[in-house]
Parts: structure tokens; C-alpha cells; sequence
């Protein structure tokens, strides 16, 4: 297999390049013509479709292809994230192209049946086709898991009535619909024949700051509504970047280390508004309207309609704010720490993470995030860390508490000095120093100047490994503060991503009592299963929800999708991890399993946690 | 020899100093040792193996492999793997009914084992581990001597330490302690194991030794050594800091260096300030480890029942003389020691307030004022005495824990 079509075949599917998280700019062509098909994401998918003549060559995949001048924009995104490098793979999908005409090839042009008259009628002829290029681009969401569904058409209306009209063409003629963000859902609900409706075009945000809200059409993502809510002084509760804020609530709910004081489900918005089946319009706040605060655990329940609008929950923040790592020898004093932390309202994100993560976080490329891996626990004694983002009075009082940590400027010298890190000899002192009092070192007065000195953290030595032509780029990136800063990052969850980089994950998420040998025990088990199946696995986090008497648990599961073997495997690991949460939910009446919160989102979280 | 209480409840020694029994070359017993993939535990399988001992070595697996393959790996340290014949292994656990074996391979360990060398230890000085040290070193024993009165044993030796005396001792007798003030929960341990054996001996009239070596280093004519804390965890600081700071000055130019004085002088020398703050003026005992063997051989060849025998060097160290060695050795100068005074409200620098954390559990033993009774020791070892340490002694020490990276690169 070739280097490109081995490139386009792991693309994650994260839609990241759809959005601008590190400030080099989106690709142009994605942002005019709005189909994931114009994107570096939808190209890969496209030209994996073309080497392996799953697809041949339209009037859309020329356009496609013609509209990608090789800017390389996407290299930085998705080398920052997977350590992948698109651009290769969007030269090939042009050569393919190329290739194809100068030897005689046809462009396949596939003319427009009766519905999809109907659909651009609505939404216009730029905003529906049938062309495999792009209905092809369609076929995946994140999930890989889940079988790939060619659609028969996509569809990106911009307005609501738009939507009421579709639902109402498609009733009419029993064409199934779907409706997509971002492809984000974990469980390949984002994928059907029939029709998609792509909600990318409606990125409406308007902001009503006497009411603390945010009006947010469908289109808009949790990166960009972020941005845009920071720059007017407040901050909203983010899921992962790319997810779209309005199906994100839909499906799960919104939850982040914020989550601790910003809650969950219905927590997070104040009104929303519906496109019910029929292709009516309800808000929640109707009095008439259908009851989505209920919840009902064990049963998936169909779509209450398509969310045409958020109004989201603004939250203030102050400057004093700043991100600390206090680190744990064990789960267990790390779930006590979080947990009074939680019950005292120290801290407004609170979140463990295990060393998988907070290595995968950290390291600019595979290879570093595993030897990172093995300095924090086998170096540092670190399995466990604390993240917690608070005022100063919560972090002064963490301090009080008596736990040492890693605060804003430790955390810098660690992270931009981790090429040095990973060769430092002097931790094997620091190890011995842990014996007495854990993490002793972190008291030394001046342990933040002797960590500088010795890691010698810069931008250029953290870009140290990074391919040598994308080094300037990184090396600019590496030098703006917020992305050292533990409050931005935990805002903006940009590097979550980097946990696919290795290989795509699975989670197993719950909810569940913040009881450290139920934890423990679940920890074990989702551990046993996946030895079972010799499926890559780890403890991922926790965050404590609704002052410490819930967490949320999520404990991951990596595979790789271009494995049909593993594939059966992390199927089987899956389909048991989630009879064990059946089985612990029936048990303990406590333990909730979040695949069945898929279209509760809007859920008040007492229904879900505590009925 | 056994120790009675007076009334003051201060210790008085009744020594009988008999005369030893030389055993002959050919009547060499069958030793059980515990603690033989130790460092002091190591060094005595290897002499004895090499002195014609069958040796049963009882010990665990862990994580570096089962207790025959890090035999196996030490032997070949040893240079002796010609001697792994007279070896035999069972792995065991001292706090489980019959150790943990079968009851007819415990038949057969007790017909088989003459003498008992129970070396094992945990030697962590950390309060925090002090269940996990009075498991090891206290509560093993019950184990290890039922099994001495099963074999009926004609010996039974136990490794302590020359610190069990105390913290407030300063003539510490070759008897037992009772002190109830100990620098670390490792001392307090090993007094309390010294009376536990001692009475259980005594009650079931099993003959025993104690042999207490005070700070063991590697050895003195090779520098060779398989543990690197102690004597060594200093120097070790010291070039791990003097490192950070090298770095600083050849790739930052010395930015950081600056700010606290830290810089290359006219000579090459790094000027590393570090001041060493110790409560009061005393020193270190250290033995080398081959002492530590030529001697303990001696002793349980000769060793008279009850009899507690000190390794200690009566000609001690200062930690002046170790400075002045490391800045001969390392190309350090700036490390000055004050005794009396307190650190804490003295202004110090990163590489001063490291090293400080670095130095706290092993500090009571730099600045050492224990006087160490001899008697014993020296009426079976004919006066053998541990070498000074020397400079040169300390050069190869040292030259060998750099060439194996600190023990990291020893296998
Ligand atoms: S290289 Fe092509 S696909 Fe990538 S960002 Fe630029 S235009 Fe878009």
C-alpha cells in the first residue's frame, strides 16, 4: 500500500481540520462550499474511495479535487493532532484525477432524480447532490466500528424552514433521513442510506448578555462558539472542539472537566428549539412541547426531532484563574482528592487523568507521548494526575490542603522541556526524594528555576522532533501562551484528539458514585475484558459532577480500524464492556452507562443520575 | 554470652570469650541464606560458594525475573557461575505455615540446612513504609525461625545493623538494645528483630550470632558494587546537579548559572555553592563490602553462641574529606559544610535546597558521633580491620557506580 492511500486510510474522522484550532487558517475550499467533501477529512475519504475503485471519477470529484491548491494548512492540523501529513494524499487525489482524464477516462455525471429536484427546490442546487464523491465522503463517521452506509443524497439546508420542508419531502416519499454535525458519534449514528442533512451551513451565534445565553444555530462548533464567547468575557461548558454544540446535547450531552461546576445535559442550556417528525416546530420551553428532561435508562429512545437551536448557558470567569497538576501515587488518593474538592466546591474543573493521557497530551509525536509515558510513572512515580482549574483562592487552598503540585509555570517548563525530560538522569533522585513524602520535590522553594534549568523548556526544543519543515510553523505555534496554559487548554480541549494518534479509541463511558472500590473494581474488569480480546487499553479519566456524588468515568479501548481482526475483537470487548455496565447497573442502581443517554442529552441530570 | 537488664535497665555485656572452634575445610556445613539476591546477602553467597558451602538460597521471584535467574545473574557478576552446583533454590514466603512449601519440601530443606544466615531485609528508612518494613523484618521472623528449630540448625546468624543501639547512644556495646529512640524506622526495626531472635534462640536453645556492619560500601580494591545509596546517593546528587548546571552553562550560556553564582573557573573547576548544614560535627562509618565478608566469614566459623559482633571502622570518615576527594574527582569546588546551624532560614540556592532534600534521610549518618565496642569482632577476626578510605579507594568506587550508570546498567 502506498504511503498516501496508508495516509487516507487512517484518517480519524475527527472533522478537526473543520475548524481553526491552531490558527493557521481552515482550508478554503471547505469553508465556500461547506460539504465535508471540500475538507481535508472528506478528501482522504475520497481519494481511499478512488485507489481502491470504490468510486470513480464525477464532475464533483474533479471540483473536489481542482479546489484544493495545496496550501499544506492541513498538514500543521492533522500533524499536530495524528502526526499525519494530508497533503500528500490531496496531490494524489489530484494526480488520480489528472491521470484519469489523460487517459481517456469519463466523468461519471449523475443526473438529478425527482427528490433531489425536490431538495435543491429547497435548499438550492448548490446544496444537495447525489454525486458518489461527495455522497461517498458521507459513508464514515468516527465510529469504525459501525458498518460504512452509502446515502443517496446530501443535503446542507440553512435555515429551519428548510429543514421543516425536507423532513415534511422526505415523510412524504419514506426516504429515511439523518441528521449530521460533524460525524463525531461514537456509535455510527451519523451514517444511514437515504438522506443526510449536513447542518454545517447554519453557524448562527447570537449572544443575549443581559440573559447569560447564547443563541447557536446547529452549525456551529463547541471550538468556534468558545472562541466567540471568550472574546466577549465569558465562557460556555465545550465538548470536544469539533462537535457541534446543538448535537453534542442531542446525542449525549455536553460534558468536559468544566462539568464539575457547569453540570451536564440540561445544565448547560436554557431553550432549544425542534423540527419535530412531522416537520412542526417546538421549543423546550413550550408548554405543549414533548418532555426531553425525562430520562429512561436501559432503552434507546428515537429522536425527539432535529435541534435547530441552542440557547446556551454563559458562565463568567475571572482573571485570577489559573490551571495546577496535583499528582497521585494511586486512583484511590486521587478519587478522594477530587472528591473533597468537589463536596467543598474547591476548583471549577476538576478531572483525572491517567498517564496515557496527560503523555498523549503532552508529546508533539507518538514515539515521545510512550517514553513520556514510562518517565511519569516509572521516573516521576506519576500514574495519576489532578487537573484543576480554579481562582486563585482554590488554588491557594489546595495548597493548604497540603498536596503538592505542578502549577502554571512547572507545568510550561515540563511540557516545553519534555525532549529533555525524557533524558534526564536526575529524576532518578527525584524518585528516591518520593519515598519519604510523595512528590516531595514539588515543596523546593526554587524547584520551578531548577526545572527550567534542567529541562531548558523552549518552543524550538519542544519542536525538536517534529518534521523538520513543518519545525518553523510549530516552533511560532509552541510560543503563544495559550498553549501552555492550562485554563485555555482545559477550555478549548484541543489536544484531546491526540489520543486517536496512536490508535482510534473506543470509550467505555459512565456514570457512577464517586466509591473508590466500585470504581476500582470497574476499573479492573473493563481492563480483564479487553486483555481478553488483546485489545490496547487504559484507564482514561474522571470527573467529578454535582458536588462529588457522581463522576464520570470514561476508560478507553484503542484498535486499529484497518484491521478487520481487531475490529471483531474491539466489537466483542465493546458488546461485553457494556453488559458489564448493564450488569453493575442493575446492581448497584447507581452505575449508568452513557450509550443510553444517545438522544436524552436534553435530560435534566438529576432524572439521569438519580432515577 | 547473654545480656541481662541492671537496674538502671541500661545493658551490661557478660562476654565469655571462648576460644573459636576452627572448623575443618572439609566439615563445611550446608548454609541456608536468606537475602542472597541483597547486597551484603550477594557478597556472601559468592564467598561462601567459593569456600566450598552448599548453599540453599530462600527467596522470592519479583518482577526482575525468579529467584534462580537473578542467582543465576549475580553469579555471573561474580564471575563464579562454576559454583551453581552447589546451589539450590526454594522459593518461599516467610509468612505462610511451612513457609509457603509443600510439607515434604519443607521435610527436606529442614534435613538438609545445618546453618542459617538470615540476611534478608527491607532497609527503608521511610516512615511511610513502616508496615511494609516491620512486615519484612519483624513479622517474617516467626517463619524463618520455626523453620531454625525444625532443622534443628546448629547456627543461626542474623545480618543487623551497628546502628540498632540507638539515636542517643554514643558507646554502642556489642549486646543487645533497648533503646526505645531510633533515627529511622529501619533501625527500630532490626533492635526489635536482634531481641525477638535473641529470646527465641535462647528459649529453644538454639546457638546464635548477630553481626551488626555499620555503612557498607562496594569494594575496596575494585570499587565493584551491586547498591549505589549511602556513601554513594551524595556524590550522585552532586553530579546529577553539577549536570543540570553544565548544561545550563554549554547550551544557555550559563543564564540560569549566573543567577546563582554557579560558573566554570579559571582551572575548568564548576564553582557549584553548596552549603551543607549538619546538627553537629561527627562522621561516617563506613566498611567496604569485602570487609564485610572476610569478616562475617570469620565470625560464623568461629562465632561463639549469643555472640554480637560489630563491623564498624574505627578510623572514620569526615564528610570534609569526601568533599575535598569530590572536587578532586569530579571538578567541583563550592561544597562547604556547616555543622550547628540550621538551613531554615538561610537563603539557598535551587542546587542547595535539592541536594538538602536529597541528604535528609542519610544526614544523622554524614555527621555520625557513635563510638562502636569491637571486642567481639575482634577477638574472631584476629583485628582485621576495615582500610581507611582513601582517595584512591574512593576513585574507584566511584569510577565503577559512573561506568554502570548507578547500578541502572550493572545487568
Ligand atoms: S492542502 Fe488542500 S485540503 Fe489541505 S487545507 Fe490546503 S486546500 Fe485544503
Amino acid at each position: 500500500m502506498d504511503e498516501e492511500l496508508k495516509t487516507a486510510k487512517n484518517c480519524r474522522h475527527y472533522a478537526m481540520c473543520k475548524i481553526d484550532f491552531l490558527g493557521s487558517g481552515v482550508c478554503d475550499s471547505g469553508l465556500e462550499k461547506h460539504f465535508v467533501s471540500f475538507y481535508p477529512q472528506g478528501r482522504m475519504i475520497l481519494y481511499e474511495a478512488l485507489a481502491e475503485n470504490k468510486v470513480t471519477v464525477t464532475e464533483k470529484c474533479l471540483e473536489i479535487a481542482d479546489s484544493c491548491n495545496l496550501c499544506g494548512k492541513c498538514d500543521y492540523q492533522c500533524y499536530f493532532l495524528n502526526e499525519m501529513r494530508p497533503t500528500k494524499v490531496m496531490e494524489a487525489l489530484k494526480n488520480h484525477v489528472e491521470t484519469f482524464i489523460k487517459n481517456g477516462g469519463k466523468i461519471k455525471s449523475t443526473g438529478d432524480d425527482i427528490i433531489l429536484t425536490e431538495i435543491k427546490r429547497i435548499v438550492g442546487v448548490d446544496w444537495a447532490t447525489n454525486d458518489e464523491a461527495i455522497t461517498i465522503t458521507y459513508s464514515h463517521d468516527l465510529s469504525a466500528i459501525s458498518d460504512p452506509k452509502m446515502p443517496d443524497y446530501v443535503v446542507m439546508p440553512n435555515t429551519k424552514e428548510e429543514i421543516a420542508s425536507l423532513v415534511k419531502l422526505f415523510n412524504k416519499n419514506k426516504i429515511t433521513y439523518t441528521i449530521r454535525g460533524n460525524g463525531q458519534n461514537l456509535l455510527g449514528f451519523a451514517v444511514n442510506e437515504g438522506a443526510i442533512i449536513d447542518l454545517n451551513r447554519m453557524k448562527t451565534i447570537e449572544f443575549d448578555e443581559k440573559n447569560w445565553l447564547v443563541k447557536v444555530g446547529p452549525g456551529v462548533a463547541a471550538f468556534d462558539l468558545q472562541k466567540q464567547a471568550q472574546k466577549r468575557g465569558f465562557r460556555i461548558n465545550a465538548a470536544e472542539p469539533a462537535a457541534l454544540v446543538c448535537a453534542n446535547i442531542m446525542c449525549s450531552g455536553i460534558m468536559s472537566t468544566f462539568s464539575t461546576t457547569y453540570g451536564i445535559n440540561a445544565d448547560n442550556f436554557i431553550d432549544a428549539e425542534f423540527v419535530d417528525k412531522n416537520g412542526s416546530f417546538f421549543s423546550l420551553n413550550d408548554i405543549s412541547s414533548p418532555n426531553l428532561y425525562s430520562y429512561k435508562n436501559l432503552q434507546h429512545k428515537n429522536s425527539p426531532g432535529i435541534c435547530v437551536s441552542a440557547n446556551i448557558r454563559l458562565h463568567p470567569f475571572t482573571d485570577d484563574e489559573s490551571g495546577i497538576l496535583v499528582p497521585f501515587q494511586t486512583l484511590d488518593s486521587a478519587l478522594a482528592f477530587i472528591k473533597n474538592c468537589s463536596i467543598r466546591h474547591i476548583g471549577l474543573a476538576l478531572g483525572i487523568v491517567g498517564a496515557e493521557y496527560i503523555s498523549t497530551f503532552l508529546s508533539p509525536t507518538k514515539k515521545s507521548a510512550s517514553e513520556i509515558k514510562n518517565v511519569f510513572i516509572n521516573k516521576l512515580g506519576i500514574p495519576y494526575l489532578v487537573v484543576v482549574i480554579g481562582d486563585k483562592f482554590a488554588i491557594r487552598s489546595i495548597g493548604e490542603m497540603g498536596f503538592p503540585f505542578f502549577d502554571q509555570r512547572l507545568f510550561r517548563a515540563l511540557y516545553l522541556g519534555l525532549p529533555s525530560l525524557k533524558s534526564a538522569k536526575w529524576l532518578d533522585l527525584i524518585k528516591e526524594l518520593s519515598d519519604d513524602e510523595p512528590y516531595s520535590y514539588l515543596r523546593i522553594k526554587s524547584f520551578a528555576d531548577l526545572l527550567e534549568t534542567a529541562l531548558s523548556p523552549s518552543p524550538d526544543l519542544y519542536s525538536q522532533e517534529i518534521d523538520p519543515d513543518l519545525k518553523p510553523f510549530f516552533e511560532k505555534l509552541f510560543s503563544r501562551d495559550e498553549m501552555t496554559d492550562l485554563v485555555w487548554l482545559n477550555m478549548y480541549r484541543i489536544m484531546s484528539t491526540r489520543l486517536g494518534r496512536k490508535k482510534p479509541f473506543l470509550p467505555v463511558l459512565i456514570y457512577l458514585p464517586i466509591d473508590n472500590g466500585l470504581i476500582e473494581e470497574l476499573n479492573d474488569k473493563f481492563r480483564l475484558i479487553a486483555e481478553k480480546y488483546q485489545i490496547d487499553n487504559d484507564f482514561g479519566f474522571i470527573t467529578p459532577i454535582d458536588n462529588g456524588k457522581r463522576c464520570i468515568f470514561e476508560y478507553d479501548y484503542f484498535y486499529d480500524y484497518n484491521d478487520p481482526d481487531e475490529i471483531r475483537r474491539i466489537r466483542q470487548a465493546g458488546t461485553e464492556a457494556n453488559t458489564l455496565v448493564d450488569e453493575y447497573s442493575v446492581k448497584t442502581g447507581t452505575v449508568k452507562g452513557h450509550p443510553y443517554v444517545l438522544y436524552q442529552g436534553f435530560c435534566r441530570k438529576e432524572n439521569l443520575l438519580y432515577s | 554470652m547473654f545480656c541481662t537488664r541492671d537496674s538502671a535497665e541500661k545493658r551490661t555485656c557478660f562476654i565469655h570469650r571462648f576460644k573459636p572452634v576452627i572448623l575443618s575445610v572439609k566439615n563445611k556445613p550446608t548454609i541456608t541464606l536468606t537475602g542472597a539476591t541483597g547486597f551484603l546477602g550477594s557478597h556472601l553467597m559468592a564467598s561462601l560458594l567459593s569456600g566450598g558451602h552448599r548453599i540453599i538460597v530462600l527467596g522470592r521471584s519479583n518482577k526482575n525475573g525468579t529467584l534462580q535467574e537473578r542467582v543465576s545473574r549475580l553469579l555471573k557478576w561474580f564471575g563464579i557461575e562454576e559454583f551453581a552446583g552447589q546451589l539450590k533454590f526454594m522459593e518461599i514466603d516467610f509468612l505462610k505455615p511451612l513457609l509457603g512449601i509443600p510439607e515434604a519440601d519443607y521435610k527436606v530443606l529442614c534435613a538438609d540446612t545445618e546453618q542459617i544466615i538470615h540476611c534478608a531485609s527491607d532497609t527503608s528508612f521511610t516512615e511511610r513504609k513502616r508496615d511494609i518494613v516491620f512486615k519484612s523484618n519483624v513479622n517474617s521472623l516467626e517463619g524463618i525461625l520455626e523453620f531454625a528449630v525444625n532443622a534443628n540448625v546448629k547456627f543461626f546468624h542474623y545480618i543487623s545493623t551497628a546502628y540498632v543501639a540507638g539515636a542517643n547512644v554514643i558507646l554502642c556495646k556489642e549486646c543487645l538494645s533497648s533503646s526505645a529512640d531510633f533515627l529511622n524506622v529501619y533501625e527500630e526495626s532490626k533492635a526489635l528483630a536482634e531481641n525477638i531472635i535473641a529470646a527465641f534462640c535462647q528459649k529453644n536453645s538454639i546457638p546464635f550470632s548477630i553481626i551488626r556492619p555499620s555503612v557498607v560500601y562496594g569494594d575496596s580494591r575494585t570499587g565493584r558494587s551491586l547498591r549505589f545509596n549511602a556513601l554513594y546517593f551524595p556524590i550522585q546528587s552532586v553530579k546529577y546537579i553539577s549536570e543540570i548546571y553544565l548544561n545550563d552553562i554549554k547550551n544557555n550560556d550559563g543564564k540560569k548559572s549566573k543567577q546563582f553564582g554557579i560558573f566554570i573557573d579559571e582551572e575548568g573547576y564548576l564553582f557549584l555553592p553548596l552549603r551543607i548544614y549538619l546538627p553537629e560535627e561527627g562522621a561516617l562509618n563506613i566498611i567496604p563490602v569485602d570487609y564485610f565478608v572476610n569478616a562475617t566469614i570469620m565470625i560464623i566459623a568461629n562465632a561463639s553462641p549469643g555472640g554480637i559482633y560489630h563491623l564498624t571502622n574505627n578510623s572514620y570518615t569526615k564528610l570534609e574529606a569526601i568533599a575535598v576527594y569530590n572536587e578532586h574527582f569530579m571538578k567541583i569546588r563550592g561544597v562547604e559544610i556547616i555543622y550547628g546551624k540550621s538551613a531554615d532560614n538561610v537563603l539557598r540556592n535551587p542546587a542547595e535546597e535539592l541536594f538538602d532534600r536529597f541528604m535528609t534521610p542519610y544526614r544523622p549518618y554524614l555527621s555520625d558521633n557513635r563510638i562502636f565496642d569491637r571486642a567481639n569482632t575482634d577477638l574472631l577476626t584476629g583485628n582485621m580491620n576495615p582500610p581507611e578510605f582513601s582517595y584512591k579507594i574512593f576513585e574507584k568506587c566511584m569510577e565503577y557506580a559512573i561506568r554502570v550508570n548507578w547500578g541502572e546498567s550493572i545487568f
